[in-house]
């Protein structure tokens, strides 16, 4: 018998396309955001109304990620903004190789920031780099304000946090400041944002602002 | 939740090494999995056994070894294992870190049994 040492990272291909496609996106000069939640966090809802403001500024585009349909991908296109959309048909995560494989469908240096909607699940889209610039996560009001220490690696993973839907806070028991101290905890170097939908319209103008910012900053170098 | 993926990647890989070097059986696969790497020890083992069924990895033994969640300080440059959050660097007390270790899932080794040059031993 013989033992063979081989010595391998299964994560290796992932890694390399994602570096390539963070190479594709330093070249064209775009800011990339990895978007992720559990289902139902509010991501499609938040893209849809921030869109149409940061369009204002940035010549933006979105990939969606989900299991099935292409309900998300026509939800953002009603804001007038490209929108493509991967079936993942089960998959619990988008990797590179996919967005690698949307990126000939958009005319890269013709746009600003590309946003990427991965699909709803807060564990597996964390272990894999697509070659954005920035991760960052919603967390809805109603899931709980234990789940940054139950779901530690989207945290640790993320630069920015989005809790979304603090419009339900005086109808739930939780609490905001509690939740924030978790997030801290796994990470204290997230910025944290809230969001709410409040009599037909979405507040989000610290979280509008900060991309907005990231991407002159990226576009500057 | 992805594990079924990743036993298939993990597969294709052993089956590679195996015919490069002209295996008739493989009998045991090390694989090392971190601690923040979101995949499942038992899912694993159930997807091994599950896509071993037949084949020269008929059989086969899987070994898992665990790996821990390693942050570095940010202050002071010290490197430590995680065992439970928040973090503190135990030099300098800082809660600034990067995790430099933790998330990796790496193929180690196999086991295999060559073919005799006379053809025994291999599938047949
Ligand atoms: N009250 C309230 N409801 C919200 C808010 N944001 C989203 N919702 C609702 O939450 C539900 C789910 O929102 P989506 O935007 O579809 O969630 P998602 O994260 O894109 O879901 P998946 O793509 O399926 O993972 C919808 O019914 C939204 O109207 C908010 O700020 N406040
Ligand atoms: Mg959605
Ligand atoms: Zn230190």
């Amino acid at each position: 018998m013989t033992r063979v040492d081989i010595k391998r990272d299964l994560d290796a291909l992932n890694k390399q396309i994602a570096a390539a496609n963070r190479a594709l996106f330093k070249s064209a000069g775009l800011y990339v955001i990895n978007l992720m939640g559990s289902p139902g966090s509010g991501k499609t809802t938040l893209l849809e109304n921030i869109l149409p403001r940061l369009q204002d500024h940035v010549r933006t585009a979105v990939i969606e990620g989900d299991l099935a349909t292409e309900n998300d991908a026509l939800r953002i296109r009603k804001t007038g903004v490209t929108a493509l959309q991967i079936n993942t048909n089960g998959g619990c995560h988008l990797d590179a190789r996919m967005i690698e494989n949307q990126l000939s469908r958009l005319d890269l240096a013709a746009l600003d920031l590309l946003i990427i909607e991965n699909v709803g699940n807060l564990v597996c889209p964390a272990s894999f780099d697509l070659g954005e610039d920035l991760r960052m996560v919603l967390l809805s009001v109603p899931e709980g304000a234990d789940k940054p220490v139950k779901y530690p690696t989207a945290f640790l993973n993320a630069q920015a946090v989005a809790i979304t839907k603090t419009d339900l806070l005086p109808y739930l028991n939780v609490d905001l400041d509690e939740m924030k101290r978790y997030m801290a905890e796994i990470n204290p170097k997230l910025v944290v944002f809230e969001t709410a939908l409040k009599g037909g319209v979405y507040e989000a103008e610290r979280l509008v602002a900060y991309i907005l910012e990231q991407v002159r900053q990226k576009k500057g170098k | 939740m992805h594990e079924t993926a990743l036993m298939q990647n993990l597969i294709a890989t052993v089956l590679q090494v195996a015919e490069k070097h002209n295996a008739a059986r493989v009998n045991r696969v090390v694989l090392s999995v971190g601690k923040l790497a979101n995949v499942l020890p038992e899912a694993l083992s159930f997807a091994f056994e599950a896509l071993t069924q037949d084949g020269i990895m008929k059989g086969a033994e899987l070994e898992i070894k665990h790996l821990p969640a390693v942050a570095r300080c940010d202050s002071c440059g010290h490197e430590y294992q995680v065992d439970e959050w928040p973090l503190s660097c135990p030099a300098c007390q800082s809660r600034s870190f990067v995790i430099t270790g933790g998330e990796e899932v790496y193929l180690e080794s196999i086991d295999c049994v060559e073919k005799s040059v006379h053809g025994e031993g291999s599938e047949g």
